[in-house]
């Protein structure tokens, strides 16, 4: 009788409409959708708990993915980008014995690369603290336990030295293998030695050297700053070459951007006979680690997003279907009240927005709070972009438009009459 | 009803019939003629499976008429699109059911108001005229209470106060009694009497007999056939003289059957094949 009916519908459309058709006006859909939703507040709840986890799963590695992307950039200030380490690999000597592979000229080939701004070699003479005295040791004087580095002048310009008094021992000094030194500032207040208009002079071991400086702070070899630091090349004929343990490495202050350029070059401008005996590190490349990092958030994160996005839309098509089917005798007594299937339709397509809006606004804020807390827990500084904030909402709202679609339809079929009798 | 001759019927069935698809086919009402017309309080009663459930789905639009024609205040709706047949439910009937059928998590006046949406009343008047037809049926008081509060005579008010709201032409009602107890059928019977008494058109199908003898016009169908019962004679007892089968007292005459008047009552037996299909 049904295909009857229908063959019948066909002229009948033609014809003229008897009256004004029943009605279902938006702000009567608003209230209809929102009254079935807060009605079942259990189950609206949980029907919203997969969107809740999507979209706030989105927005929070969005927002993570995001911060930690800034956050290299902001570790990746000027004064790491312009930094290259050069080290002695130790393959020539073995690990036992002292080697030296960086020629005596290593700042002045280093200054030849083009980018480089100063470069030097340094090591620590020592594993342990040198005994270092203020006054010879016939006088007997106090000893302190400091810790010794030996630096080309070069490392000590490339490494940013800050004097608080004198100045930096020089290329003169090196190439004579002077004993002088300078000493770090907790250094000199161990020792006593505040000033150096009486020219103050150290014993390192019983070696005296003469104080040319006292650093007021070094930014890149901070080790400095606590002990006392002789030339090279005084280093090299008093005690011999780097000890296996404390190789000599070669700092190279570069120009902003150099620094990768430098890094490849270094090597072969101070070895050219034998580059593979020195490896040179550079800084990441912060463009491509901050890609690297985004990315691979992005896809293995956003994937789990995704699922539960999924799962979320499945959620409310699967609670709609269902609540499609329990309210069968609404929409029977909704159709004899005269409401036409597509007002049942968009009725039920309005309540799984509706879940899919809510959802999508519960995600974002709690996406946000997570967020923050990972942030704040990270000492880092949040960044969001606020339009990911503001789409997120309106995707959950598009999910659960999605989600609705076949439960409406289904809903719309309901014939009254079969409705109405249960 | 001196009236009834200038305006169309309320309800006007033309050898309207319907036929379940099957396989097979079953005729669950046989062509029928039937007029209905404004004030008239027509009670309609027949045994399980007889056919009334299929004739108030006819009646109140929920179903369409295999064949023949349903008109109602003169409109052609057996074939009308389901917009026009919707409008038509929204404003010209009023549907009142066994079960009540209220939102259970609404008020009183919120389920009554809930059929104020399709009929596009504005929704500022909204209140006062559910508030008002709350009133009509004695329930002002609990127009705020939830049907879950409501005793089941208060909830078939409600549901009678829903079917009012909109001032339909035809009341149609389906078992109002069938959940209520004796005193609430006592209270609902004399609702509708008095519904009937302003002037209200009232159909209404029923077990009950109370219910069915304070009818105008009582209507037997029986296996998709209807007879018209006359005027006057209590449902259930038994006819005049001259009728056998006491079980069964309904006159040939009395035939509400199309074009099938001359069918011996007794070829009942004898099958569907006594009506051909209109």
């Amino acid at each position: 009788m049904r295909s009857r009916a229908v063959s019948h519908r066909a002229p009948a459309r033609r014809s003229r409409s008897v009256q004004a058709p029943s009605r279902f006006r938006l702000a009567d859909l608003a209230s209809e959708a929102i009254a079935g939703l807060v009605q079942r507040p259990g189950r609206s709840a949980l029907t919203m708990l997969g969107t809740v986890a999507g979209i706030g799963g989105f927005v929070a590695i969005v927002a993570l993915s995001q911060t930690a992307a800034g956050q290299i950039g902001k570790d990746f200030n000027v004064q790491d980008a312009t930094q290259v380490t050069v080290n002695d690999t130790g393959a020539r000597g073995g690990s036992a014995n002292p080697t030296m592979d960086f020629p005596m000229n290593a700042d002045a080939l280093a200054d030849r690369i083009h980018g480089v701004l100063a470069a030097g070699v340094w090591w620590s003479v020592n594993n342990g603290n040198r005994e270092v005295s203020a006054l010879p040791p016939s006088a007997g004087g106090t000893k302190v336990g400091l810790p010794v580095t030996a630096a080309s002048p070069g490392a000590l310009v490339a490494s940013g030295a800050q004097l608080a008094a004198g100045v930096l021992f020089n290329q003169f000094h090196e190439a004579t293998a002077q004993n002088v030194a300078v000493l770090g500032k907790s250094a000199a207040a161990q020792l006593g030695i505040s000033s150096l208009v009486n020219e103050p002079a150290v014993f390192i071991g019983g070696q005296p050297f003469t104080v040319v400086g006292i650093l007021a702070g070094d930014p890149r070899l901070p080790q400095l700053n606590l002990g006392v630091t002789v030339p090279e090349s005084t280093a090299l004929r008093l005690w011999g070459p780097p000890p296996s343990y404390s190789p000599a490495q070669m700092l190279i202050h570069t120009r902003l951007g150099a620094a990768q350029v430098v890094a490849e070059q270094a090597a072969v401008a101070l070895r050219p006979d034998n580059p593979k005996l020195l490896t040179a590190t550079a800084p990441v490349n912060p463009a491509q680690l901050k890609k690297s990092v985004t990315a691979s958030l992005n896809t293995v994160f956003l994937a789990l997003a995704g699922v539960a996005l999924i799962i979320g839309a499945i959620g409310i098509a699967n609670t709609t279907l269902v609540a499609v089917l329990e309210r069968s005798s609404e929409i029977g007594l909704r159709r004899a009240l005269g409401a036409r299937p597509r007002h049942i339709a968009i009725q039920f397509l309005a309540e799984s927005t509706a879940l899919g809006l809510f959802g999508g606004l519960v995600g974002a804020c709690l996406g946000v709070l997570v967020a923050i807390g990972v942030t704040i827990s990270e000492h880092w500084t949040a960044l969001l972009d606020p339009r990911i904030v503001f789409a997120a909402p309106a995707a959950g709202a598009v999910i659960g438009l999605l989600a609705g679609l076949y439960p409406s339809l289904r809903a719309s079929a309901i014939e009254p009459a079969d409705a109405l009798r249960r | 009803m001196t009236l009834a001759s200038a305006e169309p019927p309320v309800i006007q069935l033309s050898a309207a019939g319907y036929t379940y698809p099957g396989p097979p086919p079953v005729q669950a009402l046989k062509p029928t003629d039937l007029v209905i017309r404004r004030g008239e309080h027509v009670a309609i009663m027949g045994p399980s499976g007889s056919g009334k459930s299929t004739l108030l789905n006819l009646l109140g639009l929920l179903d369409r008429p295999t064949e023949g024609k349903l008109e109602i205040d003169g409109i052609d709706l057996g074939r009308a699109s389901e917009r026009d047949r919707a409008a038509v439910r929204a404003r010209h009937i009023g549907f009142v059911f066994q079960s009540f059928h209220l939102l259970p998590h609404r008020s009183a006046i919120e389920n009554v108001m809930l059929a104020q949406v399709y009929a596009d009343m504005p929704r500022r008047h909204r209140y006062a005229e559910a508030m008002s037809a709350l009133v009509g049926v004695g329930l002002a008081a609990r127009a705020f209470a939830l049907p879950t509060e409501l005793s089941g005579g208060e909830r078939q008010r409600v549901a009678i106060a829903r079917a009012l709201v909109n001032r339909p032409s035809l009341l149609l009602c389906d078992e109002p009694t069938g959940n209520l107890d004796t005193a609430a059928t006592k209270e609902l019977t004399d609702l509708l009497g008095s519904l009937h008494s302003q002037g209200a058109t009232l159909v209404v199908i029923t077990h009950n007999p109370v219910v069915a003898a304070q009818a105008q016009r009582q209507i037997r169908i029986r296996d998709g056939r209807l007879w018209e019962q006359d005027p006057g004679v209590p449902a259930g007892k038994e006819l005049p003289a001259g009728q056998e089968l006491p079980e069964d007292p309904w006159p040939t005459e009395n035939l509400l059957v199309h074009e099938d008047p001359g069918v011996p009552y007794g070829d009942r037996s004898g099958g569907s094949h006594a009506v051909q299909g209109g």
